[in-house]
């Protein structure tokens, strides 16, 4: 890349703010992702006005059961006499806001489970890429073998096979999105890291005689940060997608909390009594996913643009 | 072109044998819990415990992943003092183990502390007789002798053992007394074709999985057939008319088809056309073995569903692959020479910008393969999506590591063909 002379300003790192309003400049100069943003912050907008009021409580079985959509309810009721506006508003936080460590006694942890998801793919994806990468030889090909076997999963099978062996519960699901996600980003940070560790700074580093994991850590994962936060909005939209998934094959996330997919797939048994009672779940999986998408989309051409 | 190959091949086993490590021992997590399932939650721990044995999960891991892997018929007939052999069941067609005791097809059953021989006759009658057996004595005195019993499996009978065992049979738990101590089940291993019993229908999985995957392969080829050209076709446009209002219109359908879950695009068109316009049936209702091919209408709303789940995929490569070609030099030096723009494109510019999505698209099965899972449980196809997922519901591991192995070797074997087609294709690879 371009070597700059070292000038005493660009000693200091940007502020926070600089940076936050880079960032912004970034997204705001692409209509796709503006779009994506804004939709993805509206189901987060719910999702948080949710922890606070929601029309009726979401599991209150409190009407008559496959209403179609009336003043009271505005999505009419699911076949268990719930308002499914209130589901699906509370069904925002499973996915995005809340994971439930355990049911009793209820341990409750902010950050849900498609976010824990892609955390624990990124983390022990990125680890593992760093690792194949930066050491190379032998490690790299055990690793990178290993990591073709997941990958030769289709992803669904793979849930199954985790679903079949662990069983349900939004750690599980966790633990599901970070197998199936992290050989994918393992290949990409090792990818990244392959072209970093070639430069200058890497050599100045090993001459100081700085241990491999500081190299890594501090000098390869920082410099490859981009790509990989892209790659993470991406796999939130992957993530959102399979807890649908999981959650309309029955395999999702436990009850009581709503979740959409749960909700697809109960609804569906009564498509023809009610067949509202399945599009508006469904739509907010579709919206969701779609915005989420759009975000990382349009932000990943913008830094294209750029780099090229 | 022959190196690349072996070396592909070589690559493949590596990446099959992992698989099959990765499987056995993620399922190996599960192991007991099987035995709830088949007994129901309030089976007491002895008769868990028995089931286990009779299911052969109290040998060691490594000896069931050896088992599962290549057979466990080797080891029994080591044990066995006749020859092991397997004949098909006459009613059901199935292949059954017997031994051959002197060319006569034996196998034993245990009735109140007596053991009993079956002999099947030449014409497919089954003889009980008291047994007449080899019992050799052990190293702690007690007479043994290994057998074939009526569930495949070589069983180890102890004379005068008081052990307990409990039998799970159709009219329920049945308690046998003295006799059988051991059982190692037989199989022949998945590599050899034999992927063992489903624990969920008592019947051998490979004699369901191959039809299974046959109506899930003329579901996916269906789709798949039906959406490349058009998705080639609107890919295409979209790419000449990069940034145009055209291009954006086709990009953010097909994203939003592509991000879209299956599940939710095909509720979709069931309420449209299942439930509202009521053209088409809303799930696949299969009467017959061959009712694809009586009642194609059955077809057409899960193969829209894969059809929309790929479009997008399949557009958005041709668009990128058409945009790149679109800007290289020899498509600027055919516009500066002066040649009308249609003659560019389809002489000059689709040949180059065709292959990678041809291709690439080969290397995506996965993302098929999860497509027909969800699409086959939605519409209730009998497929082999359907079947690792009821397998996966009921926690039948040996269904599940089938099934899932199978998918795993379609899914590399077709990313090897896609591989090797793009080397074909491209000369810039194959001699690079």
């Amino acid at each position: 890349m371009t070597t700059a002379a070292t000038t005493p300003e660009m000693d200091k790192r940007p502020s926070l703010l600089r940076q936050v309003r880079d960032a912004l400049d970034l997204v705001f100069s692409s209509r796709t992702a503006m779009v994506g943003l804004a939709i993805a912050l509206f189901w987060l907008g719910v999702g948080l006005l949710s922890l606070f009021w929601t029309p009726y409580p979401p599991n209150a079985q409190m009407f008559s059961a496959n209403q179609p959509p009336n003043a009271a309810n505005w999505m009419g009721t699911d076949h268990l006499g719930r308002d499914i506006w209130s589901r699906i508003m509370a069904g925002t936080q499973v996915v995005l806001l809340k994971t439930r460590l355990s049911a009793d006694p209820p341990i409750v942890i902010p950050g849900g489970v498609a976010i824990w998801g892609v955390i624990g793919a990124v983390v022990v994806g990125g680890l593992l890429g760093v690792n194949a990468g930066y050491r190379g030889g032998i490690a790299d090909q055990i690793i990178m073998q290993i990591l073709d076997a997941f990958i030769a999963f289709p992803v669904i099978v793979l849930y199954l096979v985790i679903v079949t062996s662990l069983g349900r519960g939004d750690l599980i699901v966790i633990a599901a999105i970070t197998i199936t996600g992290s050989p994918g980003v393992a290949r990409l940070v090792r990818g990244l890291t392959l072209d970093i560790k070639t430069r200058d700074y890497i050599r100045a580093a090993e001459t100081r005689g700085e241990s491999k994991w500081y190299i890594m850590l501090r000098e390869i994962l920082p410099n490859a940060r981009g790509p990989i936060l892209v790659d993470a909005m991406l796999r939130v939209g992957y993530a959102i997608f399979a807890i649908g998934t999981l959650g309309f094959l029955g395999l999702g996330l436990p009850p009581p909390d709503p979740d959409w997919g749960s909700m697809v797939n109960d609804a569906r048994k009564y498509i023809y009594a009610n067949p509202l009672a399945v599009a508006w779940p469904a739509l907010a999986i579709a919206t969701l996913v779609i915005g989420v998408n759009l975000f990382a989309d349009g932000l990943r051409e913008e830094i294209m643009r750029y780099q090229r | 072109m022959a190196k690349f190959l072996v070396r592909n091949l070589f690559s493949m086993f590596v990446t099959m044998f992992l698989v099959s490590l990765v499987l056995f021992f993620l399922l190996e997590v599960a192991g007991g819990d099987v035995t709830v399932r088949l007994l129901g939650v309030f089976a007491t721990p002895e008769q868990r415990e028995s089931l286990r044995r009779q299911l052969g999960l109290d040998a060691p891991a490594w000896q069931r992943y050896v088992d599962w892997l290549i057979g466990s018929d080797w080891r029994a007939q080591q044990l066995s003092p006749y020859p092991l052999t397997m004949a098909p069941n006459p009613q059901t067609g199935e292949q059954e183990w017997w031994t051959e005791v002197d060319g006569v097809l034996t196998r034993w059953r245990m009735v109140e502390g007596e053991l009993l021989a079956i002999q099947r006759t030449p014409d497919g009658r089954e003889v009980t007789s008291p047994a007449s057996v080899p019992w050799t004595t052990d190293e702690t005195g007690a007479e043994v002798f290994w057998g074939v019993d009526t569930r495949n499996n070589l069983v180890k009978w102890v004379r005068g053992s008081d052990l307990e065992v409990l039998v799970l049979s159709k009219a329920g738990v049945r308690s046998e007394r003295g006799g059988p101590q051991q059982y190692i089940p037989l199989r022949k291993g998945i590599v050899r074709g034999d992927a063992g019993m489903s624990l969920q229908t008592n019947r051998p999985v490979s004699a369901t999985i191959f039809s299974r995957a046959a109506n899930s392969l003329i579901l996916a080829a269906a789709a798949f057939v039906l959406v490349m050209p058009l998705a080639l076709f609107f890919g295409v446009l979209a790419g000449v008319n990069e940034g145009k209002p055209l291009d954006r219109i086709i990009s953010i359908t097909g994203l939003g088809f592509t991000a879209t879950p299956e599940f939710v695009v095909g509720v979709f068109l069931i309420l449209i056309f299942g439930i509202w316009l009521r053209w088409l049936p809303a799930t696949a209702v299969f009467l017959t073995g061959d009712a694809i091919f009586r009642d194609p209408k059955i077809l057409v709303l899960p193969v829209l569903t894969l059809m929309a789940a790929e479009f997008g995929y399949v557009a958005r490569i041709t668009r990128a692959s058409m945009v790149e070609v679109m800007q290289s030099p020899y498509i600027r030096t055919a516009f500066i020479k002066g040649l009308p723009r249609r003659r560019i494109i389809f002489r000059h510019a689709l040949r180059n910008a065709l292959m990678a999505p041809i291709t690439v698209v080969m290397l995506q099965i996965n993302w098929l393969i999860g497509g027909v899972i969800v699409v086959e449980v939605l519409f209730g196809i009998p497929g082999l999506g359907s079947y690792i997922y009821d397998a996966a519901i009921f926690g039948d591991f040996n269904a599940v590591a089938a099934a899932a192995m199978l998918t795993v070797l379609i899914a590399v074997m077709t990313r090897l063909i896609g591989d090797m087609l793009y080397t074909y294709l491209n000369p810039r690879i194959r001699f690079a």
